[in-house]
């Protein structure tokens, strides 16, 4: 059912996003991650379907998806703090070696076994299953910390989620290129000695992790000296896209460079970088849309043939058996929290850009069955994990108790409402109370306003603390002032269902530091209180802080 | 702050009528016609609420009924003499009030509205003005009284 209709670029971008807007919102409703809107979105786009996204576009994208990878891999390293390393150091490595290892040894011999059934060389698959094997080894960063972000989580398996997705990719290389090296000589392509084959991956990590530093050290100088957030995003995005315009120029790991100037960034100016990695996360909202649909639109089924298909499936259930034992031994061994030993092996499915650019590089280094074998099968495995893996990584980051944990301030305030924050055991004040019964309450309270109503509840003004001093500096008055003389009126009340983002517009449109909290009959339900507001939140990011820390 | 800022001789008066909620009236309607207000029932619903929560007689002859109300611009301050007394004012002594002086203030005006009153109270509570007054012939004559 193909439309095949040339659309403008920008109306494609605006419909794109668009539709994974509400595509990620229709998913939500199901607590299903906005990542798998965006693939399924992208698939529903590509050739296979409507054809609306055909391989023309995508290709002339290929820079943008550096350009979300980078930011991706910056993001990362700014999670990874000096003390991160400190304590959890130990754990990456034995994780990183033991699930890496596993899904390259499992997948390599998975894919020998099934290969040999159909293909007569054994050379051939042999070359295929350690191509494969090797891409098994990365975790896709960009959709495993969109999940993360999306549920707010923090705790010990976040931590190592975001050390592990980080540092895979290395071995991903490092393998590939061991690989390669050996494809190499039992195809015979091409001879490469052993030390030759070491040089480059030396020098693929080493450019990469020099460009990171010299990146982040030129940016951490600048946004040292200024403060405004305008300069800080546009400092940040001009050096990471110099970052990253530079790996690519000298052929260095496009991921690993960002990601060493995120950490290089994150424990040089530990303070101030905070800024930068927030104001940068804003920005990734719509690119991250983009960055999917279009993964999930490169999807081709016409070429999958029965021995791929096999292909495909020995070699998702090899990495995910690898993945998994190998998180959960490497989590056993370095004594992780149990959170990390139990639900860990369920998060590291993912693979995206970093396995879809080794596919792509290994069909230009091995143009012929194997490059295109390893390219229609990493994309369509690719195409699956990024479905199940966001999926499960959802269910274990909640079960684990780590969801919702990291949230800010603002967080707070988007999602809740007049009811959850106001006080209800404020006291009323009845229009008819004296002068001495209103101090009374003053004084065994320690709120500023009060609301004053009559018989039944309904609010008909409020009392300040101004207001009771200002009676106290007159005379002779105590014994016949009431509330209702006293009260000022209520310029704005807000109902329990209103959000708090509308309360804070409304205290700061009219500078109220108090807003009262009524039924639709005027009846008082709570009051607000600017301080008390700021009290509560501050209580609850505490609370929240200390349930992330008990966890590990 | 002195008396004679807030107080008009147009806006004092004998009162004729002989009990409570009759020379209430009567303040409101002097009130009303002279500052010409055309919201003389909020007034008047105001004030008869506020002396329903609480009489403003406040002992010794002298009752106070006040309010703050919205769309009032100045302190509006009315004075009314019975020489005979009001009976039934309810008041904290219950000796019947001879002098009320009504006060009428903006929503807003909070501050000015309490020292105003207190003003008043303090200067009433004096017997020898309290005589006075309630001996004066005329308006003219209440009008230099409270103004001194």
């Amino acid at each position: 059912m193909m439309i095949g209709l040339e659309f403008d670029i920008l109306i494609l971008i605006g419909l794109t996003i668009l539709l994974g807007t509400v595509g990620s919102r229709l998913f939500k409703k199901f607590k299903i991650p906005q990542v798998i809107a965006f693939i399924v979105i992208g698939f529903f786009l590509s050739d296979s379907v409507l054809g609306i996204l055909n391989k023309q576009i995508l290709s002339s994208f290929s820079f943008f998806n550096i350009f979300v990878l980078g930011v991706t891999g910056f993001l990362i390293g700014g999670e990874l703090k000096k003390e991160i390393f400190e304590k959890y150091g130990k754990q990456f490595i034995n994780i990183l070696l033991s699930e890496g290892l596993l899904a390259f040894i499992l997948v390599t011999l998975f894919v020998v076994l099934i290969g040999n059934l159909f293909f007569d060389n054994s050379h051939f698959t042999w070359a295929l299953g350690l191509l494969l094997g090797s891409i098994a080894a990365a975790t896709a960063p960009a959709a495993t910390t969109d999940v993360l972000w999306e549920y707010k989580t923090r705790g010990p398996l976040t931590t190592t989620i975001l050390g592990i997705v980080g540092l895979d990719d290395g071995l991903g290389l490092v393998l590939f290129a061991i690989a390669s090296s050996i494809t190499f000589a039992i195809t015979g392509t091409k001879t490469q000695a052993i030390s030759s084959m070491f040089l480059h991956i030396l020098y693929d990590i080493g450019s990469a992790v020099g460009i990171g530093i010299f990146g982040g050290l030129l940016l951490s100088l600048i946004v040292k000296k200024i403060s405004d957030k305008y300069g800080i995003i546009t400092f940040s995005l001009g050096i990471l896209i110099l970052i990253l315009g530079i790996s690519n120029l000298f052929k260095s790991d496009i991921l690993l460079a960002a990601m060493t100037a995120g950490i290089f960034v994150t424990n040089f100016i530990p303070r101030k970088s905070k800024e930068v990695f927030e104001l940068t996360n804003e920005l990734m909202p719509v690119p991250y849309i983009l960055f999917f649909t279009f993964f999930g639109a490169q999807l081709n089924l016409k070429n999958l043939t029965i021995p791929i298909i096999l292909i495909v499936i020995v070699y998702l259930v090899g990495r995910t058996l690898g993945k998994g034992l190998g998180a959960n031994l490497g989590a056993r061994i370095s004594k992780a929290p149990i959170t990390v030993q139990k639900y860990l092996p369920w998060c590291l499915f993912s693979q995206a850009g970093v396995a879809i650019g080794l596919s792509i590089l290994a069909s230009e280094r091995f143009p012929g069955e194997i490059g295109s074998a390893i390219t229609v099968i990493v994309t369509t495995t690719t195409f699956i994990v990024q479905i199940i893996g966001p999926l499960s990584m959802r269910i274990a980051i909640t079960k684990a108790g780590e969801a919702g944990l990291n949230i800010t301030e603002e967080d707070i305030i988007r999602e809740s409402k007049a009811k959850d924050i106001m006080d209800t055991t404020i006291p009323l004040i009845y229009e008819n109370m004296s002068l001495t019964q209103i101090l009374k309450i003053f004084s065994e309270t320690d709120n500023l306003f009060y609301p004053v109503t009559d018989k039944s509840k309904k609010l008909l003004g409020v009392i300040t603390v101004d207001h009771i001093k200002n009676s106290l500096m007159t005379s002779g008055l105590d014994a016949f002032l009431l509330a209702y003389d006293l009260m000022e009126p209520v310029i704005a009340k807000a109902h329990p269902d209103l959000p708090m983002l509308e309360v804070q517009e409304i205290l700061s449109r009219y500078n109220l530091e108090y807003l009262p909290v009524v039924s639709s009959k005027d009846e008082v339900f709570g009051f607000l209180e600017r301080r008390q507001i700021a009290r509560k939140i501050s209580t609850k990011l505490i609370e929240l802080q200390k349930q992330a820390e008990s966890l590990g | 702050m002195e008396l004679k800022d807030y107080i008009e001789e147009d806006l004092i008066s004998l009162l004729k009528g002989k009990k409570k909620e009759k020379i209430l009236l009567e303040l409101i309607d002097n009130i009303c016609k002279n500052k010409k207000l055309n919201n003389k029932e909020e007034i008047k619903k105001a004030i008869l609420h506020r002396e329903k929560l609480m009489s403003t007689g406040i002992g010794l002859g002298i009752g106070v009924p006040h309010i703050r109300i919205k769309g009032i611009k100045e302190l509006i301050v009315a004075v009314g003499v019975n020489k005979e007394g009001i009976a039934h004012y309810e008041t904290i002594d219950n000796i019947p009030v001879k002098i009320v002086v009504m006060i009428v203030a903006g929503e807003k005006e909070h501050k000015l509205y309490i020292k105003f009153l207190s003003l008043v109270v303090s200067k009433l509570k004096n017997n020898k003005i309290r005589k006075k007054i309630i001996k004066a012939e005329n308006e003219k004559e209440i009008y230099k009284i409270l103004s001194s």
